[in-house]
């Protein structure tokens, strides 16, 4: 388990927890002999003193067995949750880190049962370990250690008992480790039920599906049951067994203690005090069924968590390049690029797609829906990667520079725009974290939502509420939009980012752009013709791949597609002039 | 408590509670009122539901009471028949042999009852917990749309996962193990009460001892939890909030940023967890030291009373043993203390979401709608300062098509939330055919009516399964004409499973205009009297559009249409166009009669054609 190395740092806890823990135990050992003294001595000899006496010692121990209890409590919720904190924060670097490619793999419902559910396994695990195997197995040692010293033969009685125990739990647990694995997965299919009727409840209104949704949770929720059960079944059946096989243990115990008593050789007491020893001995086997429980649990989760942790996320790091290296001459290029998404099957979405933008240009892309824009756009930052060819930007190939560099220079505003809980405000500036609040209202005024922002009550401080609702879909897009100006990009990316915007806010935006942004170079996928005649060149992408380059006149004059496009437009229009 | 809470705010301020927004540092959470014992009733009502299965755990544990509390006498009778002391000497080993078969007979018992206990106990925590789950969904789906606008999502998932959890885990373990330490109390406490009243009496003063502290420790205590909870909430919302918006967090590159957010919260919960269980952990040795105080009491006191002849010394003995006994039981309860509060504490969270108001749900009239719909003097605001819409009026006859045309943040979207019943109306009265819609049920109303929403929701299903979400046990044929008529079908064939395709969570294998398709698909199947198109196309390309916008005009007639849209083009021939403009019509008409007037719709035309030869 791998995951077990987050509990180095904090080795000092994990000793003191178990080592207070005999403490605790040791008191346990020596409580039951004080108070038979209080007893024998105390109580039938009349003696006052005596009482007092070991009553004040036995007082003292259990005040000191407590202290060391709460202290090795407390050790060991200090080793255990900041175990499980540092495993969470860990995970959610990688989770966090991740390609998207990844992300879609792993379903981010299922990420965030890791993130939660899966850490609070390990973190119970280490819990578990730290006090409950340790009190066990000091009350076995203790418990052999002491029952030997009394009488040999009862040795026999325990070498007997002990591989019979440890072979019902080894059986057991082998017939359950399956099970834990399959519970996980089913709950994690009832979350995503819970995740999408959460999130996709305006749909499910909408058509009336609160029944079939309830019959669809139910059915999840009834085979996460069923699983359950078999689970909780099967380990009902341990415990008598092993009750079973230690009481009768302590049964012959007497009856061989009965025999020798007859035999003259012991005293009745003894008896008392090997069943008590005996008792101890059994009571910690008895633990090690809960401890192969939490094994088998942990095992699984530590499985689930390895699964993301020994994910590399596909996207990393260039290797970086000098400076001299980069040619200006162009400042994106794309060379026979190709991109299909893992496990798709068939053509790829872009296919040997090759273009040339020179700084400062304003493109236009054009192209049917599912003709491959969006992913065009995602290879650009590098959210995924090219399957073969490659895409420069000043004449260095993207995979070349670190991350945060080509980042910083791409601004990207994607289709569906992602807003954040907090403010306008923090919104816009999670583009710049120290931005000032000038920039943040200079970039807003671009947008076009300095004037809607400025109409609510609190201004730029208005709390988004949950992913946006109270906002419009154009209101987002515009926030969004905002968000990418205020880093004042080299190369600025609308993935038809403006498609809620009304054509009068979006051409005010474009005027806005071509004042204020002068020398970026803009890329702009659009659905409208109307919406790209202010650019320097349109290209029209069809099956992932150029079908036409050039001017809206070129175009016209030139290229089909561009002309269908456009008539497509022309006609909705003109069908009612 | 959060309906009233969430009443009295405007919805841009609700992140759930004041000051849990981002960006402000660490969590703050507001503390909640808090009722134990209400929340402790409605559990327990719960496991009331099974009450065949708890009454049998009942009974089984009292056996297996019984069987503990004999066991030991019977056990004590066997060793005494070799104790000289009672036997004068003589050992009885055929008593001896009989009272330890019988031993073994009791045992095989405990152990048959111990199976059957663990069986109940499971079954009454699984099902226990399945309906919680059940009641709580079912309670989920039904509430308003404003409980999901104002509240974070991964919150809410939170409640669903990690506070039933906790309320689980508490059933199948401790709810046994107390009721069972009840139990024994009782037996003991009755055994006692036998042996002698007066030394019953001193050992009920470490008893109240004991209730004493449990009290003034669970007050202390609880606070804690609760925050444990909470904060665990948090993180979840967190988590969920950057893991889907995944995308945004990379391309700015603000992974370090969002990572110290969420290690900020979880240090916050690590803080209150290790408080949380440690003070839980502490009141088994407390309990411990108050027990054993109590068996130096009654020695002392007991012994005092023997010697002034009061009671024997057996007397003592058999009672030090039994107090012996009596401490396990309480230890037991002690131990299981901070279980219980977590499952509290997390229950409480759940009752917080079923006690939240569902939509209004009316058994209204089987009226067949039409369509007619009318706005008389509507106002409604998400925020009570800021109306969003102000004295609308509208008429609207069946079979019309309007179109609602405005800036961006005008009202439109706003119209259909109030017509569909998500959001309801501040003033003023919506009529269908002349009815209240207040007074139509949600159900009747919905049924009617099939929106195309601008985010479009897809569920983890089959293509066909998401495309016949509005309709049950749609035929294959109808779904690929629907399919068809969106013009999905090119791109579902492409797939190399067709229509029995899978899509993956929220449909993310799809391009955001595919997804708009489907969406129109579904709407087409479900064949409704009242069409809502809420910028359906904003995603597809204009050829596409162009070749559904035949399919929709189709689709339009017939039926009341209500059409937000844009792109003016694609509204033009609209039986009515209505100007929204800050949430009061600024204009209706037709077209060519909005073209005249040359007042708003004019400038919105021409500032869109104007001089683009379009």
């Amino acid at each position: 388990m791998g995951t077990l190395k987050y509990l180095k740092k904090y080795w000092f806890f994990a000793v003191l927890a178990p080592l207070c823990m005999i403490g605790e135990v040791f008191m346990d050992l020596v409580l039951p002999k004080l108070m038979a003294q209080i007893v024998d001595e105390g109580v039938l000899d009349q003696n006052i003193s005596i009482i007092v006496h070991t009553g004040l010692r036995m007082l003292g121990c259990t005040a000191l067995g407590g202290i060391f209890g709460v202290l090795s409590g407390a050790f060991t919720n200090l080793a255990g949750q900041n175990y499980g904190n540092d495993l969470r924060k860990k995970l959610y670097d990688k989770i966090i880190s991740l390609s998207f490619e990844q992300t879609d793999k792993f379903t981010t419902g299922s990420l965030i049962t890791r993130l939660t559910n899966d850490v609070t396994a390990m973190q119970d695990f280490i819990n578990f370990a730290l006090r409950g195997f340790a009190r066990s197995g000091f009350m076995f040692v203790g418990g052999i250690i002491m029952l030997l010293s009394l009488n040999v033969e009862y040795g026999k009685i325990t070498a007997i008992v002990l591989p019979l125990q440890l072979f019902v739990i080894i059986f057991f647990m082998k017939k359950i480790a399956p099970a834990f694995m399959i519970v996980q997965n089913k709950l994690d299919k009832v979350n995503s039920v819970m995740l999408e009727n959460v999130t996709g409840a305006r749909v499910v209104k909408a058509y009336v599906k609160e029944e079939y949704e309830k019959e669809r949770f139910e059915n999840a929720n009834d085979e996460l049951l069923d699983i359950n059960l078999h689970v909780m079944k099967t380990m009902a059946i341990i415990s008598p067994i092993m009750m079973i096989l230690m009481n009768v243990a302590v049964v012959f115990i007497i009856y061989i203690g009965g025999l020798q008593v007859l035999a003259q050789n012991i005293q009745v007491g003894e008896i008392m005090a090997a069943i008590n020893y005996i008792t101890m001995i059994l009571n910690s086997i008895m633990m090690v069924n809960m401890i192969f429980r939490s094994i088998t649990r942990a095992k699984a989760s530590a499985e689930r968590i390895n699964q993301v942790m020994n994910t590399e996320p596909v996207i990393k790091d260039g290797k970086g390049f000098d400076d001299e290296a980069k040619n200006k001459k162009y400042c994106i290029e794309f060379e026979n690029v190709s991109f299909s998404y893992r496990d798709s099957k068939g053509k790829p979405i872009i296919d040997n797609f090759n273009l040339k933008i020179k700084h400062g240009e304003r493109v236009a892309i054009l192209g049917a829906t599912g003709s491959g824009k969006t992913s065009l756009v995602n290879l650009m930052p590098r959210f995924y990667d090219v399957t073969s060819g490659s895409i420069k930007v000043e004449g260095i190939d993207v995979r070349d520079y670190k991350l945060k560099e080509l980042r910083d220079k791409i601004a990207v505003i994607m289709q569906k725009s992602e807003l954040y809980s907090g403010s306008v405000s923090d919104n816009i500036k999670m583009g710049k974290e120290d931005a000032a609040k000038e920039e943040v209202i200079a970039a807003a005024k671009i947008a076009q939502a300095d004037d809607f922002i400025t109409s609510f009550e609190n201004g730029y401080e208005t709390m988004v509420t949950e992913k946006g609702s109270s906002l419009s879909g154009g209101q987002k897009q515009r926030i969004s939009i905002a968000r990418a100006l205020i880093r004042k990009p080299e190369i600025l990316i609308f993935d038809d980012a403006t498609s809620a915007l009304d054509l009068a806010t979006e051409a005010k935006l474009h005027k806005a752009l071509n004042s204020e942004l002068k020398g970026a170079t803009v890329i702009m996928i659009v659905q409208r013709v109307a919406s790209v005649l202010d650019c320097d060149r349109i290209v029209v992408i069809d099956n992932g791949t150029v079908a036409a380059d050039g001017t809206h006149e070129e175009l016209l004059k030139t290229s089909k597609i561009y002309m269908d496009i456009y008539n497509s437009q022309l006609q909705i229009l003109k069908k009612q002039l | 408590m959060e309906t009233k809470h969430m009443q009295n705010k405007p919805p841009v301020n609700l992140m759930g509670g004041p000051g849990r927004g981002r960006g402000r540092g660490p969590v703050m959470i507001n503390e909640k009122p808090k009722q134990a014992g209400k929340t402790l009733k409605r559990l327990i009502k719960y496991i009331w539901y099974s009450k065949g299965l708890f009454i049998a755990l009942m009974i089984v544990m009292l056996i297996i009471t019984v069987l503990n509390l004999a066991i030991p006498a019977i056990q004590g009778s066997a060793i005494d028949c070799l104790s000289p002391a009672v036997t004068g000497g003589i050992v009885d080993f055929d008593l001896f042999l009989k009272l330890l078969i019988f031993l073994i007979v009791l045992h095989i018992a405990n152990s048959v009852s111990t199976y059957l206990q663990g069986i109940f106990s499971a079954k009454l925590s699984q099902l226990t917990v399945k309906k919680m789950r059940s009641d709580l969904f079912a309670k989920i789906v039904y509430l308003p749309i404003k409980y999901f606008d104002t509240h974070r999502h991964g919150d809410i998932m939170s409640r669903m996962t990690n506070d039933v959890e906790n309320i689980s885990n508490t059933v199948s373990q401790s709810i046994s193990s107390v009721i069972s330490s009840i139990l024994t109390l009782i037996g003991t406490f009755i055994i006692m009460l036998f042996y002698s009243p007066i030394l019953t009496g001193v050992s009920l003063v470490s008893m109240g001892l004991t209730l004493l502290v449990t009290k003034v420790l669970t007050k202390y205590m609880r606070k804690f939890f609760i925050r444990q909870q909470v904060l665990l909430g948090s993180l979840n919302a967190h988590a969920e909030e950057t893991i889907t918006g995944n995308k945004t967090i990379s391309a700015y590159m603000l992974e370090e940023k969002e990572k110290d957010k969420f290690n900020d919260i979880s240090d916050e919960l690590k803080k209150y967890s290790i408080k949380a269980q440690i003070l839980g952990g502490s009141m088994g040795p407390i309990m411990n030291f108050i027990s054993n105080f109590g068996y130096l009491l009654i020695a002392a006191v007991g012994g005092g009373l023997a010697w002034n002849g009061i009671i024997t010394i057996g007397t003592i003995q058999v009672f030090l043993i039994y107090t012996k006994q009596f401490a396990r039981p309480i230890n037991e309860i002690a131990n299981q203390f901070a279980q219980i509060q977590t499952a509290a504490a997390g229950a409480e969270r759940v009752f917080e979401i079923m006690d939240t108001e569902s939509e209004l749900q009316i058994e209204g009239d089987r009226v067949n709608i039409r369509g007619n719909i009318s706005f008389k003097n509507v106002v409604f605001s998400y925020n009570k300062d800021e109306p969003v819409i102000r004295n609308f009026n509208l008429e609207v006859q069946a079979g019309q098509k309007i179109a609602l045309v405005g800036a961006t943040g005008s009202g439109k979207t706003t119209i259909v939330n109030l017509l569909t019943g998500f959001y309801d109306i501040d003033d003023g009265e919506i009529l269908i055919d002349g009815i209240n819609i207040k007074n139509i049920s949600k159900k009747k109303l919905r049924e009617n009516i099939a929106m195309v929403l601008q985010d479009t929701v897809l569920f983890n299903d089959t293509i066909s399964k998401n495309i016949s979400y509005g309709k049950d046990n749609a035929k294959i044929v109808d779904i690929k004409n629907a399919a068809h008529t969106a013009n999905a079908d090119i791109f579902i064939e492409r797939l190399p499973d067709g229509y029995d395709t899978e899509l993956s969570e929220g449909g993310s294998n799809l391009s955001q205009g595919e997804r708009q398709l489907l969406s129109i698909a579904r709407a087409v199947l479900k064949n409704p009297q009242i069409l809502i198109l809420d910028e359906a196309t904003s995603n597809v390309d204009t050829r596409t559009e162009l070749h559904i916008q035949k399919a929709m005009i189709k689709l339009m007639s017939n039926r009341t249409s209500i059409i937000i849209a844009h792109r003016l083009s694609t509204i033009r021939d609209a039986d009515l166009i209505v100007v929204l403009d800050k949430g009061v019509i600024a204009e209706t008409g037709n077209h060519d009669e909005l073209m005249k007037n040359k007042g708003c719709y004019y400038n919105l035309y021409t500032t869109q054609f104007a001089g683009k030869e379009i």
